[in-house]
């Protein structure tokens, strides 16, 4: 249910790819509200239209029905431009290939963000936040994957977004390398406030999350409210 | 037919990267295109008149006389040396055709025996009976110009008398492929032609019987020209000889060649500077497209392709890439020389144009492009087939920007995305080097085809607005008493009149002090006498100041002093050609400007003193009034002692007109060839930098760039490019150009070296227009960037 806390809303959120004549239905009308702060795990197997729902709350995809609310304003009706304001100014993205610049430094990364941002923290907070400040003025491809991935961390923060959108942030990564990047998360979370979505395979990560959702087959098929969050380092796969 | 998976895996790619393929075959066109083109020109012109010359026996040697005996032409055939002989006589004559109110002459030569030399083609008709005094044959250009046709009546005046002449045929001739009327610039059809006559009609109307004024020699293989010259001028001085002249020195023969040496030098430059960027486009293109493919490349090794078989599926798709374009250079380059052979023709009169498609020259056309391309190809497969194939199936490290020139670029105020910029460029300095000199030839060859238009103001402005300040120059049929300056004023309309003075001389100097110089240098020159302050007809020094007309020196033109290798203050030595043949040794007072011909100036009484001859006048510069013209015309065409007169309005609108269209062809083809090189240069380059960078824009756009903003970060790196490239473009443009003057020059023109600001900003504006549309087709793709492929997977 919508509170006045509620940041982020989906309402009979659908979408239907057709690739010729094959149709394939990702999302079959879900709703979903997230608060401020929340940190909640997206669980599901491939194929569950999870990345879907969270392309869409994104604004890097657009839903075939449905409505998604963000502070007032229903963004499956935003046009190009708007949508692109939208994620400038309101949403960070971790994927799980980082998706650093490779040209740019892990500092000017992150300042890729914050010079466009209207509310920035300063790049080097940001690299504070997530513990790489020592490692400001290395290329990617001089940082470990954990390194880059908390790289993009701070590039995704340093905007103060509302919203924090992780794509299988530790997917590519061990498992203790991973947890060093949901310390930088939840830390982050902790820090700046944003709603934090992440969706993964990995099961264990729920225990670090406010609340939990399966998906399959296009729909949330389950949601577990966690009593009692755990930290990072408590969890292990 | 079956076809190989690898061979269909090229079709596939061909498909996929059209646009890319067809920017390099169109590349590798052009560089065929001129090659074909350029060497098929020269060839056809230089085979052309190779023929002409053998098969209607063009003489070697020519020599004016004012009268000598028929009996004279066994001295002469005795020359060592001589292999024919035959007197001529050459008149002008004065065509009378209704409707034709500015001057015009016509050159009226006596028809050769059977197996003479200078034999005519005859177009259309007959040749005049050798008894008839009416007949006459007219050039080709002529006619048209006149549409005179066999049987058609034309009325010369011959010696002051008028003659009914009827036309019997119409011809080419050998001597005339570039027929310039006596004192223009540009040929002009409608002015001049030449007309030959039975030689008995020719002997009755100048009272020349058993008399001749005009001879030609063919000269045996190996001939020292030189001698047998110095020996027939020796012979013919008593019956006032001009002095012989080398086919070198002959108007026609001595334009094909400035023609000849413009396609050598063009043949030069061009086809290699197409083939470079064709090598260096293929090279950044395949690169590309097998650092995409290394995990294919990888897997195809691991299962047993062996690296040749992977290496020649690559050298296929490239191939296919370079025959398509070596066909289409075949398909222009035939098309644009058949073009070019129209204008010869139209320019030039051949009767035939042998435009050979020498397959030798096609052949290496095909096999340097391919040669090019194939270089650049392996260049691109080398790393890539030297990897073990487990290694090459893993994905290769992030492109690493520590090393090289790529760390610059900290701090200073630049914004992350123009780092970006900056270290991607940086990052392969060999791609953005090359790519920028491609666009940097683009503007070079821009700049040095547009600079002649300012080259050709200056010299319309110089040498008729500066130099020559006559309305018309009256050339009496001989020189003649002063008393003719007085005539030429009373003529109607005529305001101004200042007379000068012609004599044809040998001009020779032994440098003594120079060794590099060494050696006794001659040429054969027309001293022109002018009074010591002439106001109409003016002699300028190089920078464009009028010189006033020494008291006792001779001023020589530029070209001529660096042809004899003289300096202010050496003494030529003078032999004239003309009246008493004296010989005197005069110092030079001064090097002039000078664009056209080879040019001497002395003061007219000193010239007149130097001929020893009284105060006579070879003809008179006249300012004439506009609305008179008509009536003076007249006059001019009635006075019995008026050789011709060249007008200058006509003279410089035949100039304008006549370079307007070569010159309208000539940009038309460069600007459509520098084009081509920037399109392929600047599509090429941005769509490798666009899948080079497609994920990190894509990131960009997720990050919340705007569309424009991420197609910014390409444009920017293209504009850094062809920014970059244009003062280095207008170097070697500039380069080019002085090297286009050095290869023009002759003793026929000198063309001054004119460039101008608006040069290189045209040369820019054109190539930059060419890089944004390139940019256009790209934005599509930039837009069109799938936003969530790219983050879902890895590189």
């Amino acid at each position: 249910m919508p509170t006045r806390d509620t940041v982020i809303q989906a309402t009979g959120l659908t979408k239907l790819y057709r690739n010729g004549p094959v149709e394939v239905q990702a999302l079959r009308g879900v709703d979903f509200a997230a608060k401020r702060g929340d940190f909640v795990v997206i669980l599901g197997p491939s194929g569950s239209g999870k990345s879907t729902f969270l392309n869409i709350l994104g604004g890097i995809d657009r839903a075939t029905a449905g409505q998604v609310m963000f502070e007032g304003d229903d963004i499956t009706t935003f046009a190009e431009a708007d949508l692109t304001r939208y994620r400038r100014d309101h949403v960070g993205f971790v994927f799980q290939f980082y998706n650093l610049v490779p040209s740019l430094t892990a500092l000017e990364n992150v300042a890729l963000v914050t010079e466009i941002a209207t509310n920035p923290m300063r790049p080097d907070e940001a690299l504070d936040l997530v513990g790489l400040i020592s490692r400001r003025d290395h290329f990617p491809a001089q940082l470990s994957g954990g390194e880059q991935q908390r790289v993009a961390i701070a590039r995704a923060i340093a905007k103060r977004p509302e919203l924090l959108f992780c794509d299988e942030p530790t997917g590519a990564l061990d498992s203790a390398t991973g947890i060093m990047v949901l310390d930088a998360l939840t830390e982050a979370n902790r820090a700046t406030g944003a709603t934090t979505l992440i969706i993964t395979h990995n099961a264990a990560i729920r225990d670090i999350a406010d609340r939990t959702l399966r998906f399959a087959d296009g729909r949330i098929v389950e949601e577990w409210v966690n009593p009692q969050r755990k930290r990072p380092d408590q969890v292990s796969w | 037919m079956v076809i190989s998976p690898l061979g269909r895996k090229v079709l596939r790619d061909l498909r996929r990267l059209w646009a890319q393929a067809l920017a390099i075959a169109a590349v590798l066109a052009a560089g065929v295109a001129t090659m074909i083109l350029g060497n098929g020109a020269y060839d056809a012109l230089s085979d052309t008149r190779a023929r002409y010359y053998a098969d209607y026996r063009f003489a070697d040697l020519t020599s004016d006389l004012v009268r000598a005996p028929l009996s004279l032409m066994d001295d002469i055939r005795a020359i060592d040396g001589v292999v024919q002989a035959e007197a001529r006589i050459v008149k002008l004559g004065r065509p009378e055709i209704a409707g034709l109110v500015e001057p015009a002459s016509l050159l009226l030569v006596s028809l050769s025996e059977k197996g003479g030399l200078n034999r005519l083609y005859l177009r259309a008709g007959r040749l005049p009976d050798p008894a008839s005094m009416r007949e006459v044959v007219v050039s080709q250009d002529f006619a048209t110009a006149h549409r005179l046709t066999a049987g058609s009546r034309l009325d010369v005046v011959m010696n002051g008398k008028r003659r009914k002449l009827t036309v019997t045929g119409i011809a080419l001739s050998p001597e005339f492929i570039y027929a310039l009327g006596p004192g223009e610039m540009m040929p002009d059809p409608r002015r001049f032609g030449v007309a030959w006559l039975p030689r008995e009609a020719m002997e009755a109307a100048y009272d020349l019987r058993g008399a001749f004024s005009n001879l030609v020699v063919r000269l045996a293989a190996g001939a020292d020209a030189a001698k047998v010259i110095e020996t027939l001028d020796r012979i013919t001085a008593r019956y006032g000889g001009g002095g012989a002249t080398g086919r070198e020195e002959q108007t026609s023969h001595a334009f094909l060649d400035a023609e000849l040496k413009q396609l050598g030098a063009m043949v030069k430059v061009l086809p290699p500077t197409f083939l470079f960027v064709a090598a260096m486009l293929v090279h950044m293109t395949l690169s590309r497209l097998v650092t995409l493919e290394r995990e294919q490349i990888g897997l195809l090794k691991a299962m047993g392709y062996t690296p040749a078989r992977i290496a020649s599926h690559y050298l296929e798709f490239v191939l296919v890439i370079a025959f398509a374009g070596v066909l289409a250079g075949f398909a222009a380059g035939a098309w644009l020389g058949a073009g070019l052979a129209q204008l010869y023709a139209r320019f030039f009169s051949f009767p035939f144009l042998l435009f050979s498609r020498d397959p030798q020259v096609y052949g290496l056309a095909a096999l340097v492009s391919l040669a090019a391309a194939t270089g650049g190809a392996l260049q691109a497969l080398r790393g890539v087939l030297a990897l073990p194939p487990a290694v090459a199936m893993q994905p290769p490290a992030p492109a690493d920007y520590r090393h090289g020139l790529a760390r610059l670029a900290r701090g200073g105020p630049l914004r992350q995305t123009g780092r970006m910029v900056t270290r991607h460029l940086l990052r392969w300095p060999v791609r953005t080097a090359t790519s920028l000199l491609g666009i940097a030839m683009a503007v070079a060859i821009l700049v040095a085809s547009l600079w002649s238009f300012g080259s050709i103001e200056k010299m319309i402005h110089v040498t008729f607005g500066l130099a020559e300040g006559q309305d018309v120059k009256l050339v009496l049929t001989a020189p003649s008493p002063a008393r003719a300056v007085a005539d030429a004023r009373h003529m109607p309309g005529v305001m101004r009149a200042e007379p000068f003075r012609i004599a044809l001389a040998r001009l020779s100097f032994a440098n003594l002090s120079d060794r590099a110089a060494a050696g006794v240098r001659s040429k054969r020159v027309a001293i022109e006498g002018r009074p010591h302050d002439a106001a109409l007809s003016r002699v300028l020094s190089p920078d464009l100041v009028p010189m006033p007309m020494p008291q006792a020196g001779l001023i020589l033109t530029e070209a001529l002093a660096d042809a004899l290798a003289v300096r202010t203050g050496d003494r030529v030595h003078v032999a004239f050609l003309d009246g008493k043949r004296r010989e005197v040794d005069v110092p030079v007072s001064g090097i002039s400007l000078g664009y056209v011909g080879l040019g001497a100036a002395m003061e007219i009484g000193a010239l007149n003193r130097a001929l020893g001859e009284g105060a006579m006048v070879s003809g008179v510069n006249l300012v004439v009034d506009p609305a008179a013209s008509g009536a003076f015309f007249a006059a001019g065409a009635d006075a019995p002692n008026v050789g011709f007169l060249n007008v200058t309005a006509l003279t410089v609108g035949r100039f304008r007109a006549t370079l307007a269209e070569n010159i309208t062809m000539m940009v038309t083809v460069y600007v459509t060839l520098a084009g081509i090189i920037s399109v392929g240069v600047v599509y090429n380059f941005s769509r490798i930098a666009l899948s080079e960078q497609g994920r990190e824009l894509a990131s960009l756009r997720v990050l919340g760039f705007t569309r424009a903003e991420v197609a910014g970060v390409i444009f920017a790196e293209l504009a850094t490019v062809v920014l970059l490239a244009q003062p280095l473009g207008w170097m070697i443009g500039h380069g080019l150009g002085l090297a286009m003057v050095a290869a023009f020059s002759s003793d026929l023109y000198r063309v001054p070296f004119v460039m101008g600001r608006e040069v290189y900003a045209i040369a820019s504006l054109i190539v930059i227009a060419a890089a944004a549309a390139s940019a256009v087709a790209i934005k599509g793709r930039i837009d069109r960037l799938d936003l969530i492929a790219v983050l879902k997977t890895r590189e």
